[in-house]
């Protein structure tokens, strides 16, 4: 495979930085991009309530294709996406190990095909241990941690990875900025799913008041995380719109344009976590608030690489001599 | 990379996706007649204390019952075919004079053991709607789940007192036999293909109890005499109860009213 406009291979590295495998490239991308159909049509599975309708793991009714009726439908077609994103992961994983120059890269391609692996016995312990809330967080969880290592993957492969020799100086925090939005995004994920699954979602039943009050009246385990959640909503506008700011004072579309998305994607997830609470959790604004969230990380997550990428460290303050008394003996 | 590296990789990914095994079919053919599951079950076995009085009564209500919810079957296809006018569930059922499906039971009162009869209490799943609505056994008693109809179910008990179980019976005919261990009262069970599907499953440590008829009737027969407190028990309207006291031979009258 070589030879095609766009894909460098032919060429020699430059530097020990790659030449550029579009094909590679977009291999990554179509698999972060199933992995986030993956996501949705997990969240479809909790929404509609059919985690344990296939009751047996890994076949289904003893079948490979079993009749996809009722909750069937959901949980059997999750199982069918999810077979695909580990087949795409295999093969991602393969092929990178046999082009891939730089270790760290053939390393992520592991550990990437590591977690969809470990991501497929949690979501089989979940069903055969009957939905126990620590299996099936730790199964949200990783979703979202896989779905960053395959960004990863398929950033590390770009051209504007390859194209990045010579970083400007990061003078407006972007790297501090993004990575600080991807932890707060990941520890708000982290909560909602918590709350999903020990069934806290309409534990406070107005938005956007909590019973009527700034604070909740009572504080019960599921208000205390569904309340969590609300604040680590603020949170994340608040660490976003940050990020947008400094990406503006840097003056770098790049960021600019990632940022303002980002900002409007959080937008629209308060929208829908308000939707998910005044609709009783309908099926849509509910998986819908799932899948956003998830793009939601996969946007932060792609700024932490971008900004790590091409903007160096801001020198620290520059060193000013400072006189020292001499000491007299 | 080598070979062997490789089709390690190969049998690692496969392992969540691959199937390993058939359905935990436990007795495929239909079996003998099960009990029906309302009780008393047959009477208390040989050796237990039991007696020859009796507690009867009706469980009424007043008030405008809520109409009748229309459940929509087109997620299964089979189960719409089997319903073409459309499946209702009436959750307050007092259309037959009295109160139905009213768990009555002695709640306290009892002295001595009741070994469990071996004789199970069946649990049909019929027209995608489970056969009886309340289902009553007695601690280790068994209980046979069976799937009528031409369609899969999965039986989801969600029990606190006794171990949770989800299994699948995705054939017609197909039969699983469970016990529970410890009285509880009630264990909610669902299926989680057909989320319309739902009954309650009473597990008692004693046989003295039943389930009110569709005129709102029901009797505990076999008592031994005593001061007993009896509960009524219905998945809407909640509980009550009532002291009775009986001698041998004797028929007590103890009637609930429920007000919506």
């Amino acid at each position: 495979m070589a030879g095609r406009p766009g894909d460098d291979r032919a060429g020699s590295t430059l530097r020990g930085v790659p030449a550029f495998d579009r094909s590679r490239h977009l291999f990554g991308a179509v698999t972060a991009a199933t992995t986030l159909v993956l996501i949705f049509v997990g969240g479809l599975v909790t929404s509609t309530g059919s985690g344990l309708s296939v009751p047996d793991w890994p076949r289904s009714y003893g079948m490979l294709m079993p009749p996809m009726v009722g909750g069937v439908f959901y949980e059997h077609s999750h199982r069918i996406v999810a077979s695909l994103v580990g087949a795409l992961t295999l093969a991602l994983a393969l092929w990178t190990a046999r082009a891939e120059p730089r270790p760290g890269v053939r390393r992520l391609a592991w550990a990437a095909l590591a977690a969809v692996v470990a991501q497929g016995v949690l979501g089989g312990l979940t069903v055969i241990f009957l939905l126990p809330t620590a299996v099936s967080v730790a199964h949200a969880c990783l979703a979202q941690t896989f779905f960053c290592l395959v960004i990863a993957l398929a950033y590390a492969t770009s051209r504007e990875w390859r194209d990045a020799r010579a970083p400007d100086v990061d003078q407006t925090g972007l790297r501090g900025a993004a990575l600080t939005a991807t932890l707060i995004v990941y520890g708000q994920l982290l909560v909602g799913a918590v709350m999903r699954h020990i069934g806290a979602g309409l534990a406070i039943p107005d938005f956007p008041l909590a019973s009527g009050r700034v604070l909740p009246p009572v504080a019960t385990t599921p208000v205390l995380v569904h309340f969590a959640h609300r604040i680590g909503a603020l949170l994340v506008l608040l660490a976003v719109a940050c990020f947008l700011a400094r990406a503006r004072r840097a003056g770098d579309p790049r960021f600019t344009r990632l940022g303002a998305a980002l900002l409007g994607l959080v937008g629209f997830q308060i929208a829908l976590g308000a939707a998910t609470v005044l609709t009783g959790k309908a099926v849509t604004p509910t998986t819908l608030h799932v899948a956003t969230g998830a793009a939601i990380l996969g946007g932060c997550w792609l700024s932490t690489l971008r900004a790590f990428r091409l903007r160096r460290p801001a020198p620290a303050a520059l060193a000013v001599p400072v006189a020292r008394p001499v000491t007299q003996s | 990379m080598s070979m062997r590296t490789t089709l390690a990789v190969l049998a690692l990914v496969g392992l969540p996706f691959a199937g390993c095994g058939g359905p935990k079919e436990e007795t495929p053919p239909p079996g003998p007649a099960a009990t029906s599951a309302a009780g008393p079950a047959g009477g208390a076995p040989a050796g237990a204390t039991t007696g020859s009085a009796s507690i009867s009564g009706k469980i009424s209500f007043e008030g405008t019952a809520p109409a009748p919810e229309k459940i929509k079957t087109s997620a299964d296809p089979k189960c719409q075919a089997m319903h073409p006018q459309g499946l209702e569930r009436q959750t307050i059922d007092a259309g037959g004079g009295g109160l139905k499906d009213v768990f009555v039971y002695v709640k306290s009162g009892l002295s001595g053991t009741y070994p469990a009869p071996t004789e199970p209490v069946l649990l049909d799943q019929k027209g995608c709607m489970y056969q009886p609505h309340i289902i009553t056994v007695q601690a280790g008693q068994p209980l046979k789940i069976r799937n009528s109809d031409d369609t899969l179910h999965n039986i989801h008990p969600r029990p606190t007192a006794n171990p949770e179980f989800n299994i699948g019976q995705p054939r017609q005919g197909m039969e699983s036999t469970k016990t529970f261990d410890k009285q509880e009262i009630m264990i909610p069970v669902g299926c989680d293909v057909h989320p319309w599907m739902r009954s309650y499953i009473a597990v008692v440590g004693h046989p003295f109890f039943s389930v009110s008829k569709d005129d709102g009737t029901y009797e505990i027969k076999g008592l031994p005499a005593g001061d007993y407190e009896i509960e009524a028990w219905h998945e809407k309207l909640k509980t009550q109860t009532q002291k009775v006291t009986v001698k041998d031979g004797e028929k007590a009258k103890a009637d609930f009213s429920y007000k919506s």
